[in-house]
């Protein structure tokens, strides 16, 4: 065969070690690179998860719980209005809680999970970011929607689905949760049915529509004056100085949920980019080896290549085993680093799972297509320094 | 290919001699597909320089290089390849032979890439050159005068319009001297090719059509 003749030739003074050097160096570059970067895709969406059910920009503020102040808790108007007329402050709402008893009892897929009181508030609709017809009340069927705060899951599959025998819920099967909700006060009571819409991050609260809260307040306590314990803000630009200066100055606390997971997720970025530019140069400095080795190489056997030319080979003919080696090369480095990501994300999806019991639907597509596109270009540039060398002879 | 003209070519080597006395350089020469051409010149007057211009190894020379009256300056390297493939073939002083491969494969190498010569000719052409024995033996381990011979077979294992044969006999006795010029005068007339043999006094026995003096 006419290769098999070339690649006799062509194949003399490679050197083992240089390929085996470049091999394993960028063995290990590309799987810290694709391994980063898979990670980071597996793992930030689940810092950065937002709500969808709330607007974006928001505080919540209260004011802090001293121990022996005797300081009241409730916002007076006079408070509210300056803080509305802060800079950083684009509106302004007041959490309202229900001034009656609400008894519930909770259904997980028809089977009956717990009774308890629950402590329900509303905010106004206009913090809350879900189509109107899915945030109201409907008089008529009596069927009232409920965001819930997310750690309620987590409390209730951990602590309390395990024990009972319980079957697990993820976001995704919200609707198997029922609730019966008893409302009682002013000598009244009432039934409502209960829809969990949705589970929210960052409001720690169970929240019905402020039209429910108005109606059963109206209804149940209407003696009872609204005492606004938590204020929610909708902010501007949250990382300015002054938000947190005004709130040290007054003695108000902000939790700021998302700041800390901005935070985490900054931190976890960079250092993610560490690692991922660490990998890069381990495995730009093994392809650089692997170039010097086929520069070396091609030296070697600048005479051969020559006399090839001569009897009438096209230098494009005499590059190709060199190409072919360095295609077979990387395509199994990327092969081989695609089954270790898969391999130790295997391990660590283990630990993020039981950390974050949510649906997940990241594949390991990112790192396979990461690993193509790595594997492309440096192949192209590969096989262009290759042909050039060889043309240059 | 029918022609290959010289036209005032003098390697940069030269340049700088007026006194420059040859029938080659500085001068028009013409080569016509068909004829053989003997090219005579005592040591260091570029017989090698001459071929390797021919074969588009080395273009340091001022003047003119014409193939069929398209300028050799104008080439690329597609149409080099083309020239060497298909119209003219060298065997080199120096033979360019991979010494690690065996004399059969040393013809294989070219004769797969032309796809010119089937195996039984091979056969038949070591045969004739009574190196048969020595097909499958590395080139490496072989005399300068059997090298010669493998490098005369390879040479024929392609279509050409132009033989080059640059000092093809230099190690070789009269009698060997003498089947290489029988198999050359064959090949090429089947081929209606020319034949430009190169020579510093001892030359292979051809008809030649012309004598030029380097």
């Amino acid at each position: 065969m006419k290769r098999n003749l070339v690649w006799k030739l062509l194949r003399q003074h490679i050197s083992i070690p240089q390929l085996a050097g470049f091999f394993f160096a960028n063995l290990i570059g590309m799987t810290i690179v694709l391994l980063g970067y898979q990670f980071y895709r597996d793992v930030v969406p689940l810092l950065t998860a937002e709500d969808g059910l709330l607007k974006t920009d928001f505080v919540v503020v209260s004011k802090k719980i001293g121990t022996f102040d005797g300081r009241s808790l409730v916002f007076t108007q006079a408070e509210q209005e300056e803080l509305a007329e802060q800079g950083f402050v684009e509106t302004i709402g007041a959490f309202t809680a229900a001034e009656f008893k609400v008894d519930a009892s909770m259904r997980i897929g028809g089977r009956q999970a717990f009774n308890s009181e629950l402590p329900i508030e509303s905010v106004p609709d206009e913090f809350i970011d879900v189509p109107k017809a899915d945030w109201t009340f409907d008089e008529g069927r009596e069927v009232v929607p409920i965001i819930l705060p997310r750690s309620y899951l987590a409390m209730y599959n951990f602590g309390f689905a395990r024990s009972r025998s319980l079957p697990k819920v993820s976001e995704g099967l919200v609707s198997m949760i029922e609730f019966d909700l008893l409302l009682h006060g002013n000598g009244r009571q009432a039934h409502y049915k209960g829809r969990v819409i949705g589970f929210s991050n960052r409001l720690n609260a169970i929240l019905v529509p402020e039209s429910f809260m108005e109606m059963a307040n109206r209804h149940f306590a209407p003696d009872a004056k609204p005492a606004p314990t938590r204020l929610i803000v909708q902010t501007g630009d949250l990382s300015e100085d002054n938000i947190t200066q005004f709130l040290e100055e007054r003695g108000y606390d902000a939790e700021d949920d998302k700041l800390n997971a901005e935070k985490t997720t900054f931190l976890l970025r960079l250092i993610i980019s560490i690692v991922m530019v660490i990998g890069l140069i381990i495995s730009l400095l093994s392809l650089y080896i692997l170039m010097l080795s086929i520069y070396l190489l091609v030296q070697k056997n600048a005479e051969k290549l020559q006399n090839l030319r001569l009897i009438g080979y096209r230098s494009s003919q005499i590059a190709r085993p060199y190409q072919l080696l360095t295609i077979a090369l990387n395509a199994v480095v990327l092969v081989l680093s695609l089954v270790a990501v898969f391999v130790i994300r295997g391990y660590y999806m283990r630990i993020v799972d039981s950390l974050f019991p949510t649906v997940r639907n990241s594949t390991i597509w990112p790192a396979i297509v990461l690993g193509c596109l790595l594997f492309i270009v440096v192949t192209a540039v590969n096989l262009q320094v290759i042909r050039k060398k060889i043309n240059f002879l | 290919m029918n022609t290959i003209k010289l036209k005032n070519i003098v390697p940069q080597v030269f340049a700088a001699n007026p006194d420059l006395q040859s029938e080659v350089w500085r001068q028009d020469l013409t080569l016509e597909k068909g004829k053989n051409y003997l090219i005579e010149a005592d040591s260091g007057m570029g017989k090698s320089t001459f071929c390797s211009y021919l074969i588009g190894y080395r273009n340091d020379f001022t003047g003119h290089l014409l193939f069929d009256g398209r300028n050799a300056a104008e080439f690329s390297q597609k149409d080099w390849t083309q020239l060497r493939q298909r119209q003219v073939s060298c065997l080199f002083q120096e033979l360019r032979l991979f010494p690690e491969l065996t004399a059969w494969e040393n013809v294989q190498i070219k004769n797969r890439l032309t796809d010119f010569a089937t195996d039984a000719q091979i056969d038949e052409w070591f045969n004739r050159l009574k190196i048969s024995e020595k097909r499958h033996e590395r080139v490496g381990v072989m005399s300068f005068g059997q090298q010669q011979r493998v490098a005369l077979i390879r040479a024929l294992a392609q279509p050409f319009d132009f033989l080059l044969a640059d000092e093809p006999v230099s190690h070789l006795d009269d009698g060997n001297g003498e089947l290489m010029g029988q198999l050359i005068a064959e090949e090429a007339d089947r081929q209606g090719a020319a034949v430009i043999v190169t020579s510093i006094g001892k030359h292979i026995p051809l008809k030649y059509d012309k004598i030029i003096r380097l």
